[in-house]
């Protein structure tokens, strides 16, 4: 789990080009929305993209997304359960 | 002098009817023309859309074009759409300009030969109308309009209802008698993806305002109307269907894709329109919302309702459920189909409502044989550019008397360039990190960069944080962003795409994030044309139109433009020209004195 945590963390930065942020700064539990990392709702949609390309699950309505992408260890859990490849 | 715009022809091609009478019969029998892709060639059958029922090949007949004369969709559905306005109005197309809307441009036709283009020769013609003011040319020519009476306004979904509101605004300042004025959009695998990225389709037919609603369907088409003086009509006894009574651009100021919650740039552009046309919210008979059948939209836009209307809420609907979402027609169409309820006599079924949604407008069922005076119609896009049209019963002012409006149109408006700055791709780039931070700049590409770099210091310079208007013009729009989305398209099928690139891809994508940054509500509009000179042009008019009538002081005006590597090859292979990569941006703050 702690390998996909640190992939996600590295998936994440690239996709949405978090310039000047490496893993080590985005903390498991911390809340990726609002306070937290400061994402929005244009970023759950490249989640969405992420998942699907790099993991093969698709979301067909965004607001699944909510809970899924509540901070890292939600995401990753998620992932573990539902990958298909 | 009589300040009326009358209009006094009309021309329509959408997915319900490929013109007036088959429009009005499908309105009036409640038949939608949204249904499976048979032009497009898409992988998402699932996705339902309206399309208008004739093929390139069939347009190209039906118009008469000559063989081997390269045309895109949406100049064809734009020719047809016109030829039907000036065969009603009457008027010589040599002496009227003509104001376009459109954001799809020749992307249709690019899309499809796209990675061919970027190899070798054979399909590189296609450049030169694939911008979308060089569309506006292509039916400009086919008319025989000059070149220099043409202006392309890109607002996305708003971009038509902008083009008849800049056609009146050249009317009422004295620079046109006659002005065609409307959009035209054909579906292309670019949009249909990008808004499914956006996750805001429906799979099944759209249900605006229905508690039930997924999202919106995609249509095509275009409509124009011959917009003319009272002096025209009266000189050479023309037949006037309505008035264009009032109207109002504004800017939400909210969010890229997103409308506000109160749907302030809503409320706003309908008050404009209604206190322009000098009527109370009570006097309005029918609203043809703007109604896509998003979550978004529809709860914004019944809170911006019922803030305008209160309790004299008048019958609202929306057709997009017969002609899906014609994006940058939308506008148009929508004009065109109020002015076919005005004349008839009904109010268009809100089709397929079923369920109220909580907090949200009832709309109407449908209603013939009903008087409509006035009717507004809603416009609502991406960057926040929302627009509102009342349009008036013909009769109700031609016998009134002349209202004694001091002219506009003539005397010396004196103005003055408070600050200016020009980057190109030899000067130094802006410095954005000045007035962002980096987690608000993680999504701009670098026309983005500069162009927000120049405007914002060039308010600064002028001690200015909030502009009237902010007026800007671009000749390829966001190519960057839109290169990559086009490029992964064509190389790696429609799937996996990135709803960053294609938000940020529409032509008005950096007047919007100006607008956001300078919390700017007021006009808010943005021109392409191929020439950088002729589109700054058309920005500084469109300031002084807006200054001679009082609507505003002053105005943020802008080009942004770029020329990424393989653009540059293009036009090399093209036209032999060696212009350079990079990003050019201008800003100037202009103050009336």
């Amino acid at each position: 789990m702690e390998e996909l945590e640190k992939q996600l963390k590295q998936q994440i930065i690239e996709v949405l080009n978090l310039e000047d942020m490496s893993p080590e700064d985005i903390e498991g539990d911390a809340p990726l929305f609002g306070d937290g990392l400061g994402l929005d709702s244009i970023d759950a949609l490249e989640l969405i993209v992420l998942l699907e390309k790099h993991y093969g699950i698709k979301l067909s309505d965004p607001s699944e997304g909510k809970a899924i992408f509540k901070s890292i260890h939600t995401m990753a859990g998620y992932v573990a359960a539902h990958r298909t490849k | 002098m009589d300040n009326t715009i009358f209009i006094t022809g009309a021309g329509i091609i959408s997915a319900i009817g490929n013109n007036k009478a088959e429009t009005k019969q499908s309105l009036l029998a409640k038949e939608s023309g949204i249904g499976e892709l048979h032009h497009l060639q898409s992988a998402h059958r699932e996705l339902p859309c309206g399309e208008v029922k004739m093929s390139n090949e069939e347009l190209r007949e039906m118009l008469g074009m000559p063989e081997g004369k390269a045309c895109n969709r949406t100049a064809l559905l734009g020719i047809e759409a016109i030829r039907q306005a000036l065969e009603q109005s009457g008027i010589a197309p040599e002496e009227a300009f003509l104001v376009s809307g459109t954001t799809v441009g020749g992307m249709d036709a690019t899309e499809r030969h796209f990675l061919e283009m970027l190899e070798d020769d054979r399909h590189l013609a296609l450049l030169a109308s694939h911008d979308s003011g060089s569309t506006t040319k292509l039916m400009a020519e086919y008319f025989g309009i000059p070149n220099g009476h043409t202006a392309t306004v890109s607002t996305a979904c708003s971009s038509a209802a902008n083009a008849l509101i800049v056609g009146a605004n050249m009317i009422k300042t004295g620079k046109a008698e006659k002005v065609i004025a409307g959009g035209s959009e054909s579906l292309s695998l670019f949009h249909l993806n990008g808004f499914n990225t956006l996750m805001v389709l429906d799979t099944e037919r759209c249900r605006p305002f229905d508690a039930t609603r997924k999202g919106l369907n995609l249509g095509e088409g275009a409509s124009f109307v011959v917009l003319e003086s009272a002096a025209s009509v009266m000189r050479r006894g023309g037949k006037p269907l309505a008035i264009l009574s009032g109207y109002g651009n504004r800017c939400d100021a909210f969010h890229q894709t997103a409308s506000s919650p109160d749907g302030e740039g809503a409320y706003l552009a309908m008050k404009e329109a209604l206190d322009m046309a000098g009527l109370s919210p009570g006097q309005i008979d029918y609203v043809n919302a703007h109604g896509t059948g998003t979550l978004n939209n529809d709860s914004s836009e019944s809170a911006a309702l019922k803030r305008i209307f209160g309790q004299d809420m008048p019958p609202v609907s929306s057709t997009k459920p017969f002609t899906g979402h014609t994006t940058s027609a939308s506008g148009s169409i929508e004009t065109t189909i109020c002015l076919l309820a005005m004349q008839e006599g009904f109010i268009p079924a809100n089709l397929g409502w079923q369920n109220q949604m909580p907090d949200g407008i009832t709309p109407a069922a449908g209603r013939t044989g009903i008087r409509l005076k006035h009717i507004m119609c809603n416009s609502f896009g991406f960057g926040g550019n929302d627009s509102s049209l009342v349009i008036s019963q013909a009769g109700s002012h031609i016998d009134a008397p002349d209202i004694p409006e001091p002219s506009c149109a003539e005397g010396v408006l004196r103005t003055k360039v408070l600050s200016r700055n020009r980057l190109t791709p030899d000067s130094p780039k802006g410095d954005i990190r000045k007035y962002m931070t980096p987690l608000e700049t993680r999504r701009l590409c670098d026309l983005q960069k500069s162009a927000m770099a120049a405007s914002l210091s060039a308010l600064q310079e002028a001690r200015m944080e909030n502009p009237d208007a902010i007026i800007v013009g671009t000749s390829y729009g966001m190519l960057e962003n839109s290169e990559k989305f086009l490029l992964q398209m064509c190389k790696e099928g429609e799937q996996g795409l990135s709803p960053t690139l294609f938000m940020q891809s529409t032509h008005n994508t950096i007047a919007g994030s100006l607008a956001i940054r300078t919390h700017c509500h007021g006009y808010n509009i943005t021109y392409t044309d191929p020439d950088e000179e002729r589109v700054l042009a058309l920005c500084r008019q469109d300031a002084e139109m807006l200054m001679r009538q009082g609507k505003i002081r002053n105005a943020l005006v802008g080009y942004y433009n770029e020329v990424t590597p393989a653009l540059h090859d293009m036009i090399l292979r093209l036209y032999g020209k060696d212009v350079p990569v990079g990003v050019t941006a201008v800003a100037e703050v202009i103050e009336k004195q």
